[in-house]
């Protein structure tokens, strides 16, 4: 069941919506953006909670979308574009894959935090086939395995242990979280082994995983301009729909039509609001 | 009286068996045909928009909105889409400009797609199941890119004996109407009514334009 508030969502696979303004990757980025975090947490609890769309923070959340966008407008996406076009797909394939195996420690444990006992297997099992056949995760013949990539972060973990949104978030930088999720970068990071890596080394890989990422999501984002009338509100409800998704493993309950309808078969009507 | 009864019913009971299979035999005929109904709307849609992908030089953005139109209002329950994403302010709004917005938003759909389905790489469309709800009939397909990538897309229909209607699309867990309803009532909110027919007026003329 979709949560009475319209709170409890999901989110993505590489080239979904998710993280439509993931302005650097999540992975690699520094303690400064903690400190940031945990700033816009304090921020976020003291702004007057109302609206009937579930979005407390609407105005502030408005402010950094504008933030986010102006940044990705100037600088990254067109920067993404470049890349598509100058790199050949399977050097793409390549980059994602590498980021995608160095990123998975963090779907592992989380599988394990949820109980995903086959999942946290399998997962495991293509860490070790893709870092080692895989030549360090640049190619995925665990894939043709038949071991299925799979994404999970610890927001997902909260949202299946029963956590609702609490309230929805866009993040200077990273784009779209909430309450539930504001905690999963930060494992992410955490779970990395490139954190631990020389900033000399952590930083070029962070602006090529940051550029390779944004051009995975350039096909996502061009969906957004091409149909969004209110580009905030778009990817807010696109994003918490992902999330849920994402949550249920593909499998939401209900046929995303249960709140429009009051009643079934023929004397259904639809709600009025 | 009495035996005549008795008679009757043991009569009654003769012939209950076999209408009974036979009634167990036409409902299912009716399940089946049900959900064949509504696949069959999806299919033809599905059929449609790969002829737009595989002829799209040919045709042209104009052919291909040509083509994909009417097999859209075909296809569509628009005037339950409509009550959905206008949301609450559906009740507030006039005959003209509820129709004013229903032939806009018909024009947007077919111009979405036919701006997206404007080219062709190997795709076939996939019907995976199609099975009973509380409140229509859900058909869960999926777009098969040449690499093998599945993008789920699940229809839900509503309709009777006659005729159904898709009344939403749910692309990769994404669902058309919600995200249409909280765009399109947050524009109604903030600007009017007339204000969101236009906006989707200049939406359709940016994608004329970028064809």
């Amino acid at each position: 069941m979709r949560n009475s508030n319209n709170c409890g969502n999901i989110n993505t696979n590489k080239k979904s919506l998710r993280g439509t303004h993931i302005m650097v990757d999540l992975r690699t980025r520094s303690r400064v953006s903690l400190a940031c975090l945990s700033l816009i947490i304090l921020a976020g609890c003291s702004s007057t909670p109302s609206t009937d769309s579930g979005d407390p923070h609407e105005s502030m959340n408005r402010t950094f979308y504008a933030f986010n966008d102006t940044l990705d407008k100037t600088f990254l996406e067109p920067v993404a574009k470049k890349y598509a076009d100058i790199a050949p797909d399977p050097v793409r394939d390549g980059v994602t894959n590498f980021f995608d195996n160095v990123g998975s420690l963090n779907t592992i444990a989380n599988d394990l935090l949820q109980g995903k006992m086959g999942r946290f297997v399998g997962d495991s099992g293509r860490l070790i086939v893709n870092s080692t056949v895989g030549i360090g995760g640049l190619f995925d013949p665990a894939t043709s395995l038949g071991l299925e990539r799979h994404e999970e972060d610890l927001g997902q973990t909260f949202g299946t242990w029963g956590a609702n949104e609490g309230a929805y978030l866009m993040l200077p930088f990273l784009g779209p979280s909430s309450y539930r999720d504001i905690g999963a970068p930060v494992m992410g990071i955490l779970l990395n082994p490139l954190t631990y890596l020389a900033p000399v080394v952590t930083v070029p890989l962070g602006a090529v995983n940051a550029i390779n990422s944004r051009a995975n999501l350039l096909d996502a984002t061009r969906l957004r301009d091409q149909a969004a009338l209110d580009p905030y509100t778009f990817v807010r409800e696109a994003w918490r729909q992902q999330r849920e998704f994402q949550i249920y493993d593909g499998n939401p309950p209900g046929d995303g039509f249960e709140e429009y309808i009051e009643g079934e078969g023929e004397a259904a009507i639809l709600r009025v609001y | 009286m009495n035996s005549l009864n008795e008679r009757s019913l043991i009569e009654m009971n003769r012939i209950r068996k076999p209408i009974c299979v036979a009634l167990i035999a036409l409902s299912g005929m009716t399940m089946a045909a049900e959900e064949q109904a509504p696949r069959a709307v999806v299919e033809r849609l599905h059929e449609t928009l790969l002829e737009a992908m595989t002829r799209a030089e040919q045709l042209g953005y104009e052919g291909r909105f040509n083509l994909i139109s009417p097999v859209i209002d075909d296809s569509f329950d628009f005037n339950t889409i409509a009550r959905i994403v206008t949301g609450r302010y559906w009740k507030d709004t006039a005959p003209a400009q509820r129709d004013s917005f229903k032939n806009v938003f018909r024009k947007l759909s077919a111009a979405t797609y036919a701006t997206n389905f404007s080219g062709f790489s190997g795709e076939r469309f996939e019907t995976i199941q199609t099975e009973k709800s509380r409140r229509g009939v859900i058909v869960k397909t999926a777009l098969v890119k040449a690499d093998g990538e599945k993008i789920p897309l699940t229809y839900l229909l509503r309709g009777n004996d006659n005729k159904w209607l898709i009344v939403n699309v749910i692309a990769q867990g994404i669902s058309d109407l919600s995200l249409k309803r909280a765009d399109y009532t947050a524009v109604i909110k903030k600007e009017g009514f007339d204000s969101l027919v236009n906006r989707l007026n200049d939406k359709i003329t940016a994608m004329l334009r970028g064809s």
